[in-house]
């Protein structure tokens, strides 16, 4: 909790101009000051995007890695990832600049097209009448989001001026956040988050086998299919607004098994909030540390993921 | 009685001298339009040619903020950074409260809807790809800053050292073939759509790249070899690069046959002069004509480096 109210504190404080805690008073008293305005309009839309991303990305993490049973399963697994970075480089390309209820068009055909390349991935692994096998999610998962991936690369290849625009969106970055995406992420993370809670004992049974989950009474293919529902909304919404943030996703949930244990009850709701603490933490680095240039956030959480990630294998073997 | 008339009398004089005085409203290229009430006061500019622009229309002591990129000329070092071409910082914009904010089509969408949604009057240009169009930014930014007479005085001078030159090389029967090549490492060149193509043919000579419509792209080696330039142009940022870069392309055995290799015709182009669509444009426009059609210029008495 200290860590989240001295995240909020810090981040409304850290930026490439200077403010300190006289200016944040004064923002709460008088909002007219200009450093105010620095405060309310870019700031605070960041710090609070940022923990909503977080979130999403970290609960999305949980639940595939259960849904897998994998921990090396993550949000963009199913080839989220790589269906909404070809949405978002073709909107760029293509040159569209309208707006849906404040979204921009980069957006909204990243969320769509994420979303639709799950949905893809999933229909083609159903197999007619057999048994659905995870596995051959998780496989046609990679191939479809290796095939965007190179549909993308593609685009970026042929219009190679405005690479540098892509690479932001591809590496992730909170400087453009403003309040009409906090709206968009908002409801996807609320309904997602209230599912996960209500049917996270299934979660429990699921990680016994299908098999054994299903002679307790778990309605095993209609959990796993709201589960993945969830997670794809999850993962889309959030890449949609701030680009491709790796690491998050798949190294929270462990984190927070680490300290807290696997159940699902818990887990759920704790890695999305520490989840969000770390977006937060990691924007922060990510517009202070080469100040005024912005790194993408999406260096700065492999990074920092990366390291972890490797202690944490080690530790567990 | 008496004093209601007379405030609305003297309300509606000023509200009809405040209309006979400069304001007027300038479309940019993004189909926004804003409104102009005198030179603005404090610019920041998402551009290094912008800056250039600015300075040379005699702004310097409006601007701002600039990006990091601007480095000419030299009282751009002193402006406030903020930040880069495609990650300008939001922060350091908005803190600078300018009246107005000039930015292009290479900024990102997003940013810049970006800053307009942080209600900062910005103003959207289309660089374009030729020298002309270099005109036209200069006199549209005249027009956004009220400084119409110094940006037409500017382009008019501009306009006929261009015209000068067209005219000399135009009476030249050769056109010989030029390759453009942008850094060492392989062979980047521009096709039509190039500010570099636009000089080398507005120059007389012929961008052996011209059929391929892109911007920037990657030139095939044998194409090189079987087009057979006879003038090759090295765009780079310094003396050692273009030393670099010649030795390269004398050193490789593929390239022995070439015309521009064997006789030397490999010159050297400041890539700031030629890449920025600015007033230094035609600096760069001169010395491609030199290079070109020497002939034309034979009568010179400056020997330029």
């Amino acid at each position: 909790m200290i860590l989240l109210i001295g995240g909020i504190l810090l981040s409304l404080l850290s930026g490439p101009v200077d403010t300190d805690l006289s200016d944040l008073w004064d923002f709460f008293i008088n909002a007219d000051k200009p450093l105010s305005a620095i405060i309310l309009n870019i700031r605070l839309p960041r710090l609070i995007l940022a923990f909503l991303v977080g979130a999403c990305l970290s609960l999305s993490g949980a639940m595939l890695q259960g849904y897998f049973r994998n921990p090396m399963a993550g949000p963009f697994v199913v080839g989220v990832s790589s269906g909404a970075s070809f949405g978002a480089v073709l909107a760029l390309f293509s040159g569209f600049t309208l707006r849906i209820w404040g979204l921009s068009a980069q957006n909204i055909f990243a969320f769509a097209s994420g979303f639709l390349l799950v949905s893809v991935v999933y229909l083609l692994s159903q197999k007619k009448g057999g048994v659905f096998r995870v596995e051959t999610l998780l496989l046609t998962g990679i191939a479809a989001g290796a095939l965007a991936s190179s549909l993308t690369s593609f685009m970026i290849f042929f219009k190679a001026d405005a690479f540098e625009q892509a690479i932001f969106w591809l590496l992730g970055s909170f400087a453009l956040s403003d309040w009409a995406q906090i709206w968009a992420v908002l409801p996807y993370l609320l309904v997602s988050f209230i599912g996960a809670q209500w049917l996270a004992k299934d979660m429990n049974l699921l990680s016994l086998g299908d098999e054994t989950a299903h002679s307790l009474g778990c309605p095993v293919r209609r959990i796993r299919k709201v589960f993945l529902i969830l997670a794809t909304l999850l993962a889309s919404s959030a890449v949609s607004v701030s680009g491709i943030i790796g690491f998050v996703g798949l190294i929270i949930p462990h984190w927070v098994r680490l300290l807290i244990g696997p159940d699902h009850r818990y887990l759920f709701p704790f890695s999305a909030l520490l989840g969000g603490i770390f977006c937060i933490y990691s924007d922060m680095l990510a517009r202070t540390l080469l100040s005024p240039t912005e790194i993408p956030i999406g260096i700065i959480t492999a990074a920092v993921g990366a390291p972890f990630f490797i202690y944490l294998l080690h530790k567990k073997s | 009685m008496m004093k209601k008339f007379l405030s609305i009398l003297v309300l509606s004089i000023s509200m009809t001298s405040g209309t006979l005085s400069q304001t007027l409203s300038v479309r940019d290229d993004s189909g926004h339009n804003l409104t102009v009430r005198g030179t603005p006061n404090r610019i920041i500019s998402l551009a290094p040619n912008i800056t250039e622009i600015l300075f040379a229309l005699g702004l310097e002591d409006h601007i701002v903020g600039v990006t990091r990129y601007c480095d000419f000329p030299e009282g751009a070092g002193r402006i406030e950074k903020i930040g880069g071409l495609v990650d300008p910082s939001l922060e350091k914009i908005q803190a600078l409260r300018p009246d107005l904010v000039i930015g292009f089509r290479g900024n990102p969408i997003r940013t810049l809807e970006r800053i307009r949604s942080l209600d900062l009057p910005l103003f959207v240009l289309e660089m374009g790809n030729s020298l002309e169009s270099v005109f036209r930014i200069i006199r549209t930014v005249g027009e956004v800053t009220a400084r119409r007479e110094e940006a037409c005085r500017l382009a008019g001078d501009m306009e006929q050292k261009y015209q000068k030159i067209r005219t000399a090389v135009r009476s030249s029967t050769e056109k010989p073939k030029v390759f453009f090549l942008l850094s060492a490492m392989g062979l980047w060149t521009g096709g039509r759509g190039s500010f570099l193509h636009d000089l080398i043919e507005k120059a007389g000579g012929l961008n052996i790249a011209a059929e391929i419509r892109r911007k920037w792209l990657h030139y095939n080696r044998e194409h090189l070899i079987h087009e057979n330039p006879e003038i090759i142009l090295i765009i780079c940022r310094s003396k050692k690069e273009y030393s670099r870069a010649k030795e390269w392309l004398e050193k490789d055995p593929s390239f022995q046959n070439i015309l521009a290799v064997r006789k030397g015709n490999v010159w050297f182009i400041d890539e700031d002069l030629a890449t920025r669509p600015g007033p230094r444009l035609i600096l760069a426009f001169t010395r491609v004509a030199e290079i070109i059609h020497p002939e034309v210029f034979a009568g010179d008495d400056e020997k330029k480096p």
